[in-house]
């Protein structure tokens, strides 16, 4: 790698890295307030989210990247909206809307292996991209705001998944609701037997590539960008952008409702009474505090799963902190990247300082 | 006598762009002056004027106000010496009114209560004091630019300066109000004022200042006296070579008819006509410039031209082929390149790299990209092919462009346009907030266009820039052409004649009373 190509990467990685710094560092100071052992408590955390003492038994680590796996989707949801200057939020919705695709057609249809989750996924795909593309139609033609427009397409859209599981997708009369389970030939294969962590990841990564290919080596993603970028700009050189608005709304909602398929088909393989647990938020969030690059979320999805699990299987259950204690540092985390502008003065006066001292250093030997 | 202002051994390096802005920098201002400073883009004024301002803390150097050393470390500290300076971008309430802006923080009351009268009759004391006549009650926003600036000026007059840095002020003014502004400044050290006019346009140095310094990369170049010095000889120290103002031309070969406007009409946000019934053609080889005070239909005329604006009426043909219908990509591929007004935001979008922005107008053509996927490899041969037809030394390709000088954009802009031999060039204010180095590129560059065969439509404001390119002007006044005239066979004041609204006629009668002039 070149130093200036490092550079930028250093540049890029900086905040993030220091705000998530900044959050564990909190957390040491609520650890403290309740009376808690530090130490222990940070070895708990991180042994519950990344450790692995054995492949098939006990490895946190494969749960934290299960439960990555749907935040990565819609994280990369978020990167091909925002990328395009959609500020959509609406991962939420259609999230739900392809996992009630999904786990309709689970039961539904029956067809062969391999066949029938591919079916599926494509369906739910398509379920997300509709949903998608109402709030980017209605941007393009009539100028509605497509931030209050997914908000209220994510209100709507819990409350017809609550619906469907109460009512016509109902399995049984018990205490909480919820559809049948698919069948199996739906399913997606897991890794290891007792764990869940399957081919859903493969196709996550596959999906990461996917889209840093599209956004920077195609057309389509060219035009996309220069559109979310400067309009002004897009409009002068003849580029498109009302259909790359729209584009962009139709892909982001695919990777949205992909999402709610591999959690049905390959974790859950049912939905049931809040099964929104703000899955598309956490997404949306990754990519903020990714940089909005895939990898970034990638990455940032994986470290969210694993502060989320450490807090509720190490944390909760063996030094008795709350659970919500990985959500709080979530929290203070995207607090200290919205602060970014702290960051950026204070790296500004470190970086002053040491050239301030090169220059000194190379006067001295001058004179 | 002790000079009101000097500035010693000023250097300032900035670390995050390893530029050394001011390099010992020395300047001596003489009370009751108005001293220009001038330089390129990047020279170190800007830099000099904010450090004795107090918005930037020098290295190293000493500052002299009437021959007693201050220390400015803050713009507080800089107005308690009665230093004051109008920025370039102005800092207003668009809603309150002038007095209201010209109050701000120091609004006289009584009994806790604001005294509106009070503070009208200040400012308009103020006004009077000083020579610029101004309504206070008036609200900022519905004043023209020219007058929101002396708003500015009279925010700073107030607070007692003794010395009134402006900023690039005739950036943004019309020609007449240019005027206005140097008559109010002549006015300013009539009463014992010191003016410090920062510019880089030459011809204001002449006619507004008294004295003019000099910078090029950082360093002073030299002080003179106005009187004793002339634009070739400024533009030489500013550019440190010598400096082609008029670029050397032939007669155009003119070529048949390339565009043809017929009776077209584009109305305005409010629904009034911004350009009407305006027909013209534009011949192959020739450069056809359209003059005309900023604001008159010259944007919505080029953005029609160029397919962002559609016709409200009439018709545009291209080579005899109706293209009214057509959009900007169909315009573009047809040969058709844009210059535009506003390269920061239009022309170029900073935010990403040299290749994407090059490739704006062609990434969808089979040499740039194939099934979708764009080829890497023509964009880069082709970017570095820019790179070095139009030495833009300071941009690499794959990096951003952000930081580069105006000049610098603008190349890139003008190697975007120019690159795949259109026939037809709109240039809108191709040169408008560059240095003379870089004017002089852009004025080459289009005139070897048009050599080549190329249709060139030049929208400027600036007359001379006019004169000296355009082989035939259409003169734009209230969205109309008010005249059509040969260069060659006409002058600036003709020109200036139809650009406030005068008729053909007039223009007529004028010639032929010099003429008879010249023959008695």
């Amino acid at each position: 790698m070149t130093p200036r190509a490092l550079r930028k990467l250093l540049d890029a990685i900086l905040i993030p890295l220091l705000a998530v710094l900044s959050g564990l560092v909190l957390m040491g100071v609520l650890v403290v307030v309740t009376g808690k052992p530090l130490w222990e408590s940070y070895q708990i955390l991180f042994t519950s989210a990344f450790g692995c003492k054995n492949a098939a038994t006990s490895c946190s680590l494969f749960t934290t990247l299960e439960r990555a796996t749907p935040l990565i989707f819609t994280g990369l949801s978020a990167v091909v909206a925002f990328r395009s200057g959609m500020f959509s939020i609406g991962q939420e919705g259609q999230y739900l809307m392809g996992a009630v695709m999904a786990a309709y057609l689970g039961y539904a249809i029956h067809l062969p292996y391999v066949i029938h989750p591919i079916v599926i996924i494509l369906a739910s795909m398509a379920a997300g991209a509709v949903y998608s593309w109402i709030p980017g139609i209605l941007k393009v033609k009539l100028g509605v705001n497509e931030l209050l427009a997914t908000i209220m397409l994510n209100a709507i859209a819990t409350t017809f998944t609550e619906y469907m599981v109460q009512y016509p997708m109902r399995a049984d009369r018990g205490t909480t609701a919820h559809s049948p389970i698919i069948d199996a030939t739906a399913f997606l294969p897991s890794f290891f037997q007792g764990s869940r962590w399957g081919v859903g990841f493969i196709i996550a990564v596959l999906a990461v590539i996917v889209v840093i290919v599209y956004l920077w080596r195609t057309k389509s993603g060219y035009e996309q960008r220069m559109a979310g970028q400067s309009l002004k700009f897009a409009f002068y050189g003849g580029i498109p952008s009302d259909q790359a608005a729209i584009r962009a709304m139709v892909i982001s909602g695919a990777l949205a409702g992909l999402a709610g398929a591999v959690e049905v088909l390959g974790v859950q393989h049912r939905i049931m009474t809040g099964f929104s647990t703000g899955l598309g938020f956490d997404g949306l969030t990754a990519a903020i505090l990714g940089q909005t690059h895939p990898i970034g979320v990638f990455i940032v999805a994986i470290l969210f799963a694993g502060l989320r699990l450490g807090a509720q299987i190490g944390l909760q259950i063996q030094v008795h902190i709350p659970q919500e204690v990985g959500g709080t540092i979530i929290g203070f985390i995207i607090l200290f990247v919205a602060a970014r502008k702290f960051y950026e003065n204070s790296i500004a006066s470190v970086r002053k300082l040491l050239t301030r001292n090169k220059d000194i250093k190379a006067k001295g030997e001058g004179g | 006598m002790v000079p009101i202002l000097e500035m010693k051994g000023i250097s300032r390096y900035f670390s995050s762009t390893d530029v050394l802005a001011n390099d010992r920098v020395d300047f001596s201002v003489e009370k009751g002056v108005v001293h220009a400073l001038v330089g390129e883009n990047g020279a170190g004024k800007t830099t000099l004027m904010n450090i004795l301002y107090g918005l930037i803390k020098p290295d190293s150097g000493e500052i002299f106000i009437e021959g007693k050393k201050v220390r400015i470390g803050h713009p507080n500290d800089a107005i308690k010496v009665g230093i004051g300076m109008v920025h370039q971008h102005f800092e207003l309430v668009p809603s309150f009114t002038v007095a209201e802006n010209i109050k701000l923080g120091i609004e006289p009351t009584r009994a806790g209560f604001l005294n509106t009268r009070a503070e009208n009759e200040d400012v308009a004391q103020l006004a009077q004091k000083f020579g610029l006549k101004i309504d206070p009650q008036v609200r900022v926003r519905d004043l023209p630019v020219g007058m929101q600036q002396r708003v500015e000026i009279l925010k700073v007059l107030q607070r007692q300066a003794k010395i009134v840095i402006l900023d690039e002020p005739t950036a943004v003014l019309t020609p007449q109000e240019v005027g206005e502004l140097s008559t109010v400044v002549r006015g300013l050290t009539k009463l014992g004022l010191t003016v410090i006019f920062i510019t880089h346009k030459l011809i204001e140095v002449l006619d507004v200042c008294d004295r003019v310094s000099v910078m090029r990369a950082g360093r002073m170049v030299g002080t003179k006296a106005v009187a004793e010095t002339d634009i070739p000889d400024l533009a030489k120290m500013m550019v440190g070579r010598e400096v082609l103002l008029r670029v050397k031309k032939e007669p155009a070969k003119m070529g048949g008819v390339v565009f043809e406007s017929k009776d077209a009409s584009v109305a305005d946000i409010s629904g009034l006509a911004a350009i009407s019934h305006v027909s013209f053609d534009v011949h192959a080889g020739e450069i056809l410039g359209i003059a005309g005070v900023s604001g008159n239909g010259q944007t919505e005329l080029v953005e029609a031209l160029a397919g962002m604006k559609p016709l409200d009426g009439g018709k545009f043909f291209f080579k005899d082929k109706d293209i009214t219908a057509t959009n900007v990509r169909a315009r573009r591929d047809l040969g058709i390149a844009h210059i535009p007004e506003d390269r920061m935001t239009v022309g170029l979008n900073l935010q990403t790299t040299l290749d994407e922005n090059l490739i704006v107008s062609r990434y969808n053509q089979p040499e740039y990209s194939r099934m979708g996927f764009l080829i890497e490899k023509t964009i880069r041969n082709f970017v570095e092919t820019v790179i070095k037809s139009f030495s833009i030394s300071a941009a690499r390709p794959g990096e951003g462009i952000s930081k580069l000088s105006g000049g610098n954009l603008q190349k890139i802009v003008l190697g975007r346009e120019l690159a795949g031999s259109p026939s037809l060039i709109l240039a809108n204010q191709p040169t408008r907030g560059l240095d003379v180095g870089s004017i002089e590129f852009v004025h080459k560059t289009l005139v070897e266009a048009r050599d080549r065969g190329c249709a060139i439509v030049l929208v400027s404001v600036e007359l001379e820039e006019i004169m000296s390119l355009a082989d035939r002007i259409l003169i734009f006044y209230r969205g109309m052409i008010q005249g059509e005239l040969i260069t060659s066979q006409t002058n600036e004041h003709e020109v200036g004649i139809l650009m406030a609204g005068g008729t053909m006629e007039e223009v007529r009668k004028q010639k032929a009373a010099a003429e008879s002039e010249v023959n008695r």
